[in-house]
């Protein structure tokens, strides 16, 4: 009875013929219009690290290094790069002649400028990485060394431009950081330069004619529209206003619609870095979540299929466990929790659950997701669960998870590659505090778990790294201390005479530099 | 003079009443739930309790509630409306840059509705018995009764989608660089759809309105009397009906126009038009006080403008009213 | 003549009366026709009206029977609507009369407080409140009380204001009645008929109101309202216009009624005012 939706294989196709489009030989020319959703709050990656600026502000900035859609490192501002035996001394070889965009050189004096100084007093993703760093030298004007404390895993896959910006040393060295004046005109050593943002209506970024690599950008400009409301965002890809929108512009149910257009592409590529999780916060403390029967009965009331299908286009994947399958070392072996309504209500009658009301909390971030917390809350009750949902906004979903006032809730978090940057994050207990929702909001405790999580993290080589993790999943995948929804696919829709606009894993937040069009 | 002291005295309750608003919002957004640094951190992408610390003490919101209190009014008295948390800008020059947005879009709405409801009203009530009047007056019901952002939409798939003959959003064609007239045009053709979509409803109240009044004037002595002295009903309708039934249009026009900032609201977010009614909706989305309470002080000083005109107007209008009475 | 031949003397007021009693069984109704919940995803998502037997309305986005939504959505637009309305009233009715009644500086003080919430645009206050209060059908039914009784208190206070000196109140004074007994016996009963049609007025504009919030993403996620419907189909008016259609219809045809019954009551019940018939 399900409408099958032919995207998913559609874009299986498109990645075959897209090997062909790199024979091609690149023309010069032309702007690109496309959209940015929301406005991002700033420009300057460092300062401020939402998903809107990091599309628009990737193109400004640059890290040390870029990531492929394998999440393979590769050169970025460092050409190169070498590790000692121990895993504890990484050195960093800078590209030469790189200039900022006033003209300035870019030295290894503005990495550790920006790593030491600007990072660890305004970047909270950043400390998490550098809490690991003992020290970062300049031997000299194109080599840095950074040294760790102990090993850590994901240290290379943390010098991508949103995480690790590099920010010029000379203009914000001394000042105010956040009342620094060229926050409104930030400056980077991108392929594009700021040039104009105009609040509610677009941000207007134009080609850095001094850029390092030859011939890049082959573009002349990018300009991002600011539109707020999902239908007209449709309307200005289907009129021709924009060609390329990035994910999660336009809401789902429009995608089919859109995809189906001519001279139009769709790619599922370009968020392997980032892996999107959806997960849903099960209380752990109190109420009926804080039973784990009464959670594995919420796994198996879930019809996370019909979720996938109707809701995601059958993009993205439903997941198996606790670790998505992007991530490093996922334990492949387990037994999926299918949508199984008998099996909850045996589970629930076995716990002995009374009807107590259980709150759910969707994530206020548009149509999807509130149609999705519609389908979770049906789908509960259908097993007999007394669910109410609670409407909020972001503001009212920030409060309710920070004070860990609510029974479930909708989230998605970024697995950022390794499990330690984005996954163990969730399960940790030394990660419970009060007034953040992105820590272990759940409230699990387990202390196998927290051992085998941060003897990983450190291990050396990989092979210890994966026993650990492996144990680890399976204990998760018992004791579901959240409900792993979905592995979204965020797809990008563009014109099929953009060419090479995905390069990287990160998808369009770095990839305007080597895009051209066919026209 | 008199004119002089009256308006002096009515700016003197103005700014009470604003000083009122002022207080009774800042104590309204408190009752928010969700801490705006807590909404900012998550915007950023990542949190920790060093990042909102820092926030926090940047926007003063680690103070006593009164101590904000006390600066958020003292600021404003020296016209000063504080700092965006989100946007990072003086939350004036936000507002000042969205302003003149709203007001192209309303002021067109409103002069639109007002001219179009009236002429429909006034040729329904010359036509009372007779169908062409009676359609009119359904018609009106009907946009009186019809959700507006529903036409919006509908507006936009029929005239932009399918017939493609307006832009289904903006003010303005992004990156074509035009000036001088060119520019007019393209910013006037922008405004098709927001205006006339925003002025239907209010167009539909005019009608009735006037229909309503002008049939009560033609019931009153001086109409009888001009009849009786045989005049053309054409010159009754314009001159002495039309103007004594405009008197209760001035009044509602009066109130309609302070109150189309908060109906953009729905406008400017289906049509992406940037102005303040969308600004006040995120503002309010992102705990983003200080441009709330900008937001909230301009949309009343703005009610209260249009309400010391519409004084004035009336007693311009009305011929009963003499000055001192 | 009876009060019902004066109204039935309007036809719009007869059809209106019609359609808003259809519209009462309708969501009397709902739970025999309809006994399953309307959120229940029961057959393929996008069906067109009348494309697969039983579902007369097609279904939306998720596989939800729009019928069942209408059905049932008219109970809770109904209810919004008449719950704020009278909640609108008895903030509306005292504070009118009370100022209507004894003038002087209570009235000054009352009017200021009125204009007040007058002087913040409605609509955004409203937006405020539901989201302050989170939204529910409470908070919506409290903030389309709290934005539409000024108009209320200014109607009452006027009537007040030229009733409080005819004979039969200088009479009830005069006899020793107190202000008390003289406001609700005496006067209030007078005023009846104007606050009966703008009530009636009130409950379509509450309607509307609670179709934009809804709209907006601030309506009571618990229940199927047509204003969510709308709202929730926006997205996708482009490839399914009947599911935003239908409940559009709906409100269309309350509102239509509500104001027709309501000009026909002002017909009815001020006889002397009515115009044209």
């Amino acid at each position: 009875m399900m409408m099958k939706t032919p995207l998913a294989s559609a874009i299986a196709a498109l990645a075959l013929t897209s090997t062909f489009a790199i024979a091609e030989e690149p023309r010069s020319g032309g702007t690109i219009n496309t959209i940015i959703q929301p406005e991002p709050p700033g420009l300057v990656l460092g300062m401020v690290q939402n998903a809107p600026t990091r599309v628009v502000a990737g193109n400004i900035y640059e890290g040390l290094l870029r990531y492929s859609t394998d999440l393979e490192p590769m050169p970025q501002l460092a050409e190169s790069w070498d590790v000692s035996d121990d895993g504890l001394t990484w050195t960093f070889h800078l590209r030469e002649g790189v200039l900022w965009h006033d003209g300035e050189p870019f030295t290894s004096a503005d990495v550790v400028f920006s790593a030491d100084v600007f990072h660890r007093e305004l970047n909270p993703s950043a400390r998490a990485v550098l809490q690991h760093v003992e020290s970062i030298e300049a031997t000299d004007d194109h080599t840095v060394v950074f040294t760790l404390s102990a090993p850590f895993g994901p240290f290379l896959l943390s010098f991508e431009a949103g995480t690790f910006t590099m920010v010029p040393k000379h203009l914000y060295e001394g000042t105010e950081f956040r009342d620094n004046e060229h926050n409104n005109h930030p400056i980077g050593t991108g392929a594009f330069k700021f040039e104009n943002w105009d609040r509610g209506t677009v941000i207007q970024l134009v080609r850095n004619d001094d850029y390092y690599e030859d011939d890049l950008p082959y573009l002349d400009g990018i300009n991002w529209h600011i539109i707020p409301d999902g239908a007209s965002r449709a309307v200005a890809y289907e009129n021709g206003t924009v060609d390329v929108l990035p994910n999660g512009t336009v809401e789902n149910f429009d995608i089919p619609r859109l995809a189906a257009m001519d001279n139009t592409c769709i790619t599922d590529e370009g968020h392997e870095y980032f892996s999107p999780f959806a997960m849903l916060w099960m209380n752990n403390r109190e109420g009926p979540t804080a039973d784990k029967r009464f959670r594995q009965a919420v796994m198996y009331a879930m019809d996370r299929d019909f979720a996938h299908s109707v809701l995601w286009n059958e993009l993205g994947q439903v997941p198996l466990s606790a670790f998505g399958s992007n991530a490093r070392f996922q334990h492949d072996g387990l037994e999926p929790y299918d949508h199984n309504p008998e099996r909850a209500r045996e589970l629930l009658d076995e716990m002995g659950y009374d009807g107590e009301e259980v709150r759910l909390l969707p994530l206020p971030y548009g149509e999807t997701w509130t149609r999705w917390a519609e389908a979770v809350q049906q789908n509960l009750r259908e097993v007999g669960v007394n669910v109410r949902t609670q409407s909020t906004d972001v503001g009212g979903w920030n409060q309710r998870l920070s004070e860990w006032d609510y029974d479930m809730a909708f989230t998605f978090l970024y697995q950022y590659g390794d499990p330690a940057l984005g996954i163990t994050r969730s399960y940790l207990s030394d990660n419970i505090e009060r007034g953040s929702p992105w820590n272990n909001v759940g409230g699990y405790e387990n202390e196998r778990v927290d051992e085998l999580f941060n003897e990983a993290a450190t291990a050396f080589p990989d092979e210890e790294r994966e026993a650990l993790y492996h144990e680890a999943q399976e204990i998760l995948h018992e004791d579901v201390p959240v409900g792993w929804l979905m592995e979204l696919g965020f797809p990008t829709i563009y014109r099929c005479d953009v060419k090479n606009l995905v390069t990287s894993g990160v998808g369009v937040n770095d990839g305007f530099k080597d895009a051209w069009l066919d026209r | 003079m008199l004119y002089a002291r009256l308006i002096l005295m009515r700016l003197l309750k103005a700014v009470v009443v604003l000083f009122m608003i002022v207080i009774f919002n800042f104590f309204l957004i408190q009752m928010a739930p969700g801490d705006p640094a807590a909404i900012l951190a998550g915007e950023a992408g990542a949190t920790d309790q060093e990042f909102l610390r820092q926030l926090r003490e940047r926007f003063g919101l680690d103070q006593p509630l009164y101590v904000q209190l006390w600066r958020y009014v003292s600021g404003i008295a020296m016209l000063d409306f504080g700092y965006s948390y989100r946007q990072q800008m003086p939350v004036l020059d936000l507002i000042l840059a969205r302003l003149p947005a709203t007001l192209l879009l309303t002021g067109t709405a409103f002069v639109l509705s007002l001219a179009l409801g009236i002429l429909a009203g006034s040729m329904a009530a010359a036509r009372v018995k007779k169908p062409s009047g009676s359609i009119i007056m359904a018609l009106a019901l009907i946009f009186y009764a019809t959700p507006l952002f529903w036409v919006a939409l509908m507006a936009v798939v029929l005239f932009s989608v399918y017939l493609d003959w307006l832009p289904a959003y903006g003010m303005y064609t992004v990156g074509a660089g035009l000036d001088g007239f060119a520019l007019v045009l393209d910013v006037a053709k922008h405004l098709v759809l927001p205006a006339t979509t925003l002025a239907l409803f209010f167009m539909a109240i005019y009608t009735r309105m006037t229909r309503a009044s002008m049939l009560e004037a033609s019931q009153q002595d001086y109409v009888k009397t001009a009849r009786a002295k045989g005049l053309s009903p054409r010159v009754i309708q314009r001159r002495h009906i039309l103007r004594n039934a405009l008197l209760p249009i001035i009044t509602l026009a009066g109130l309609q126009a302070g109150q189309m900032v908060g109906g953009a609201i729905l406008t400017e977010t289906v049509f992406a038009w940037p102005g303040i009614g969308r600004l006040m909706y995120e503002a309010l989305m992102q705990r983003d006080y200080n441009l709330l309470l900008g937001i909230f002080f301009f949309s009343a000083a703005l009610v209260i403008v249009f309400n010391i005109i519409t004084d004035l107007v009336y007693r311009l209008a009305d011929p009963r009213i003499k000055e001192g009475s | 003549m009876s009060f019902f031949a004066r109204f039935a003397q309007n036809r719009g007021a007869l059809i209106g009366l019609i359609i808003l009693m259809t519209i009462i069984l309708m969501a009397l109704f709902a739970p025999f026709l309809y006994p399953d919940s309307p959120w229940r995803m029961v057959q393929r998502p996008f069906l067109a009206p009348m494309e697969v037997d039983g579902f007369l309305l097609g279904t939306d986005t998720m596989g939800r029977d729009v019928a069942a939504g209408i059905m049932h959505g008219a109970w809770v637009s109904l209810l919004i609507g008449l719950v704020s309305t009278a909640v609108a009233l008895i903030i509306g009715v005292p504070l009118g009369a009370i100022a209507g009644y004894y003038g002087g500086l209570i009235d000054d003080g009352l009017m200021r407080f009125t204009e007040f919430f007058q002087t913040i645009p409605n609509f955004a206050l409203a937006i405020v409140l539901v989201a302050i209060m989170q939204p529910s059908v409470t908070s919506i039914v409290l903030a389309i009380a709290i934005v539409s009784w000024p108009p209320v208190a200014r109607l009452v206070r006027a009537e007040f204001m030229s009733l409080r000196h005819r004979e039969y109140v200088e009479a009830a004074r005069l006899v020793g009645q107190t202000n008390r007994t003289i406001i609700l016996r005496q006067i209030l009963p007078n005023t009846l008929s104007p606050i009966i049609v703008l009530a009636s007025l009130m409950v379509a504009t509450a309607i509307l109101l609670e179709s934009a919030l809804s709209f907006l993403g601030l309506g009571d996620p618990n229940v199927m309202s047509w204003g969510y419907m709308i709202g929730a189909a926006r997205t996708v008016i482009r490839q399914a216009w009947w599911l935003s259609f239908f409940p559009g219809l709906a409100i269309l045809l309350t509102v239509l009624a509500l104001n027709l019954v309501g000009e026909g009551l002002d017909d009815a019940l001020n006889p002397k005012l009515s115009r044209e018939r």
